[in-house]
């Protein structure tokens, strides 16, 4: 078990390095160097190549890339937070420690002041938003895998289907026509200050609905299939035969085995609430991860851009581990010894 | 009659009297040479805009206005009106052009001008106090100011404005990557700009130039605390009407009234912007909502989708912000002065103006000059085309068109629509376009570069202003490389001119080679629009998109 573990934390770091290294090299061809983009469309050629210069941005890529990892472990100090190059750029927690992922050149703060606070942000969303998604789903997909066909599965099936096609930015427009507008009790930003006049939990009800009806059919359908393929096992219609009550074969013997598959379904989801609802968080101003993250590329801060790839990258990394983990406890077939 | 008075004063007064000159054009003119709005407003026989009195305002309260908050490296390179938004709450001009294109004094008490129009003496008001610091606003300070933006190192767009009077190229003996000589710029003479006293600064310019006052306020003409060396950020000084006490890109910025503002107001106790990100539907929930109280700016299809709140009022002003699609004349394609006359005859300007921004425009003429513009010269307008433009193509030698690519950005989404929309007509003769649209940071990454691309201009209170920062030669924003010994001869000569007659003759002949040899398509000016809570009073809304927070107040 323990080499099990210590197998999967070294594939974690492996793969962090190959996703942060790829991250450097397309950035490198992205248009436009960062000087520019930091200096503006106005500023003079000279201004640009002397920021270059301060930035070290014309080192070549694996120097860059070496000297980005030394400071992110600990090992050198940023030489961006040097006073000599007039960036003045201060880190409070010091310009050597582990952990460091540099200086955003968008938001003229250390990653680290800016990264945490808009991650929570994203993971508050997701949270909560998951936690609807996973019952909602199971009882749609149970409900309509008990009998593949009948009115019950029709209708679950037309909802999840039609809920699941309409994309975030629309269902997003309608539902702030809907509780915004032609029916005001919500608010239609979420910049999670109530300075605005609404109090946060407020704001969070038509994102939350929006990532709910747009994810929940899915998983909801992948349960469904699942559910189906065990109600038609053998051992479950030994069970009923036997005189079991509906009941106590479905929650005692279709269940369990009804949700390995969609696990794993469940657990991609937290990934793509992580990463992947810069929609949502357009359409209600949402100060996210996803957000920053869009932002962040255009501009090409690549310290930002780095730091959010390891965090993504660390975080699908985990929620695999936890998917493998997990068929272990519902699978006693797959445990390792 | 003021004994600085001009001398050219009477001759307008004169020709106002006689009916020479319209009355815009005389207050505009009078105000420039130094007469005090309410005089000249007066002598035009109109009463100044009736501006809300102080004691009339209701006092204290927040306000909130959605509008990006994008990063802001230093004030002097202010490059988008949002950015310069957040500054002047905070920093201060010299002078004011207002929403009717006069000019008034601002952090100056007033000015003079010598009769050849090359000596302008700015008195500074004495009244005016840094926040921080305690000190009062000096001749040193102007100075040190207005010489920052005339190095070229700093890289403010105030150096190009100022080109022609103030600053002259010259050949530093630097090649570029081609061996072309690079210019370089520099004041034209030690004491180009000079102290007098404490509280007196005299630019000496090289040729005569009427728009200095004019010039003063654009945008990046902060005039900013010395000490500090052009940072800006949280607690940045200024002599402002509010102090900063939070800016985060992307987020909003956070400001508290001075009590000891020299100027009125401000009524508001604070003020915020509020980043609603890129998306316009963010903006219409957030008002809806009440989230914030306006927005700076609300586009066409925003207005259409808010006009019905209750609680929104929504604001008009015709602007001369516009875009064009311009050409590189050092391209092949576009070498030919015909084919670029072709485009200009390949397109329907109603249509544009309908299907792009629903009607929020007027047309324009294909010289950047609008006619509100004090100095347009009405030339003969010409319609759509087609046939006369297949005809100018097949003599410059495409009598099958050709394909090529025009660059743009996706949003705001009216200048995406009018590029969809001028490549359909470009197709009627021939020419096919396609549409390459970069996110906004990349697109200003190749604004200049590119052969062809949409590019928005905002708005000017002078045409002359814009003529010269985007068309003469080596101008600081010449995107089209144009280069025109002529127009630049035209142009100078055009910056120097009192009279209203005979400057017209002279715009007349610019517009004419800007029609018959410029290197752009212009297709439309734009009715600029946004929305605020019908609470905020004392919002009048200024054509170059600018928001002055200590005016408005909010009504309990």
């Amino acid at each position: 078990m323990v080499k099990f573990l210590l197998n999967r934390l070294a594939m974690m770091l492996l793969t962090m390095l190959c996703a942060s290294f790829l991250v450097f090299a397309v950035c490198e061809y992205t248009p436009g160097s960062v000087a520019r983009k930091s200096l503006g469309p106005f500023a003079t050629q000279q201004q640009v190549d002397l920021l270059t210069a301060k930035l070290k941005a014309n080192d070549p890529l694996v120097v860059r890339y070496g000297r980005w990892l030394g400071v992110l472990v600990g090992a050198i100090p940023d030489p961006l937070q040097d006073p000599s190059t007039g960036l003045n750029f201060k880190d409070p927690r010091g310009a050597q420690y582990f952990g460091n992922f540099g200086y955003s050149t968008l938001n003229k703060l250390p990653v680290n002041d800016v990264i945490w606070n808009r991650l929570g942000n994203t993971a508050i969303l997701a949270g909560l938003a998951f936690l609807l998604i996973v019952p909602l789903s199971i009882i749609f997909g149970i409900l309509s895998g008990l009998k593949e066909g009948g009115a019950l599965d029709r209708t679950l099936s037309v909802i999840c289907i039609t809920f699941t096609s309409i994309p975030e930015f629309a269902s997003g427009v309608f539902l702030v026509t809907l509780f915004v507008i032609l029916w005001p009790i919500l608010p239609g930003t979420s910049p999670l200050t109530s300075d605005g006049g609404w109090a946060i939990p407020y704001q969070f009800v038509l994102p939350v609905a929006v990532l709910v009806i747009y994810d929940f059919g899915y998983v909801a359908r992948m349960i469904r299939v699942s559910m189906i393929a065990v109600m038609e096992r053998p051992y479950i219609r030994t069970a009923v035969l036997k005189g079991m009550s509906t009941r106590r074969v479905i929650l005692g013997h279709a269940l369990r085995n009804a949700m390995i598959a969609p696990f794993t379904v469940l657990l991609l989801q937290i990934n793509f609430l992580i990463s992947g609802v810069v929609v949502t968080e357009l359409v209600f101003a949402y100060p996210g991860f996803g957000r920053l993250i869009l932002e962040a590329s255009l501009f090409g801060d690549i310290s930002t851009l780095e730091a959010a790839t390891l965090i993504t990258v660390a975080i699908a990394v985990v929620t695999q581990l936890l998917g493998d983990l997990g068929y272990m406890l519902l699978d006693p077939r797959i445990r390792v010894r | 009659m003021d004994k600085d008075e001009h001398p050219y004063i009477p001759t307008l007064i004169a020709d106002l009297n006689s009916r020479g000159i319209s009355r815009r054009d005389f207050l505009r003119k009078a105000t420039l040479l130094g007469m005090s709005a309410a005089a000249a407003y007066s002598l035009a026989g109109i009463s100044e805009q009736s501006v809300a009195r102080a004691e009339d305002m209701p006092k204290g309260g927040n306000l909130r206005i959605g509008m990006r908050c994008m990063e802001i490296k230093d004030p002097h390179l202010a490059d988008f009106a949002e950015k310069s938004n957040v500054i002047r709450q905070v920093c201060e001009y010299l002078t004011l052009t207002d929403r009717n294109n006069i000019t008034h004094p601002y952090l100056l008490e007033k000015w003079e001008v010598s009769e050849d129009l090359k000596t302008w003496t700015l008195h500074i008001r004495k009244n005016v106090k840094w926040r921080k610091g305690g000190k009062v606003l000096t001749a040193d300070d102007v100075v040190w100011n207005l010489k920052r933006v005339c190095d070229p190192a700093v890289g403010s767009s105030m150096l190009g404005l100022f080109t022609g009077y103030l600053v002259q190229e010259y050949d530093g003996g630097e090649k570029d990557d081609k061996g072309n000589p690079k210019k370089s710029s520099k004041l034209w003479a030690e004491n180009a700009i000079e102290k007098v006293d404490d509280a007196t600064v005299r630019l000496n310019c090289f040729a005569p130039q009427i728009a200095v006052p004019e010039h003063l306020y654009h945008y990046p003409m902060f005039i900013l605390d010395p000490a500090e060396n052009g940072a800006f950020g949280a607690d940045a000084n200024g002599t402002g009407p509010f102090e900063i006490v939070e800016y985060t890109v992307g987020k909003g910025a956070k400001y508290k009234a001075r009590s000891d503002y020299w100027g009125t107001g401000p009524y508001l106790d604070t003020f915020e912007y509020v980043d609603l990100g890129d998306n316009p539907g963010a903006g219409i929930a957030a008002v809806a909502s009440k989230q914030v109280d306006g927005l700076s700016e609300a586009d066409a299809v925003q207005v259409n989708a808010m006009q019905n709140f209750p609680h929104v009022a929504v604001y008009k002003v015709e602007t001369t912000q516009t875009v064009v699609a311009r050409m590189h004349p050092d391209a092949e394609q576009f070498k030919d002065k015909r084919v670029r006359q072709a485009m200009r005859y390949a397109i329907d300007r109603e249509k544009i103006i309908q299907t792009a921004l629903l009607g929020a425009g007027t047309p324009a003429e294909d010289h950047h000059v609008a006619p509100s513009h004090p100095e347009y010269a009405a030339l003969a307008k010409y319609p759509r085309d087609v046939e006369k433009a297949k005809k100018l193509l097949a003599d410059a030698g495409y009598p099958e068109g050709f394909e090529f690519e025009m660059v743009t950005r996706p949003d705001p989404i009216w200048e995406l629509n009018t590029a969809q929309v001028l490549a359909e007509q470009f197709k009627d003769i021939g020419v096919t376009i396609n549409i390459k649209s970069l996110p906004s940071a990349q697109y200003w990454e190749v604004w200049t570069t590119v052969p062809f691309s949409l590019t928005a201009w905002g708005h000017r209170p002078l045409a002359i202003m814009t003529l010269s920062l985007a068309y003469r030669s080596n101008a600081a924003w010449n995107e089209s490389h144009y280069s025109n010994a002529e127009f630049d001869q035209l142009l100078t000569q055009a910056e120097g001119i009192l009279d209203p007659k005979e400057r017209s003759e002279v715009m007349a002949k610019i517009e004419a080679i800007m029609q018959d040899d410029g290197p752009i398509v212009q297709p439309f000016w734009r009715i600029f629009s946004t929305v605020m809570d019908k609470k905020v009073k004392g919002f009048e809304l200024h054509p170059s998109q600018y928001i002055f927070a200590h005016q408005y107040a909010i009504a309990a």
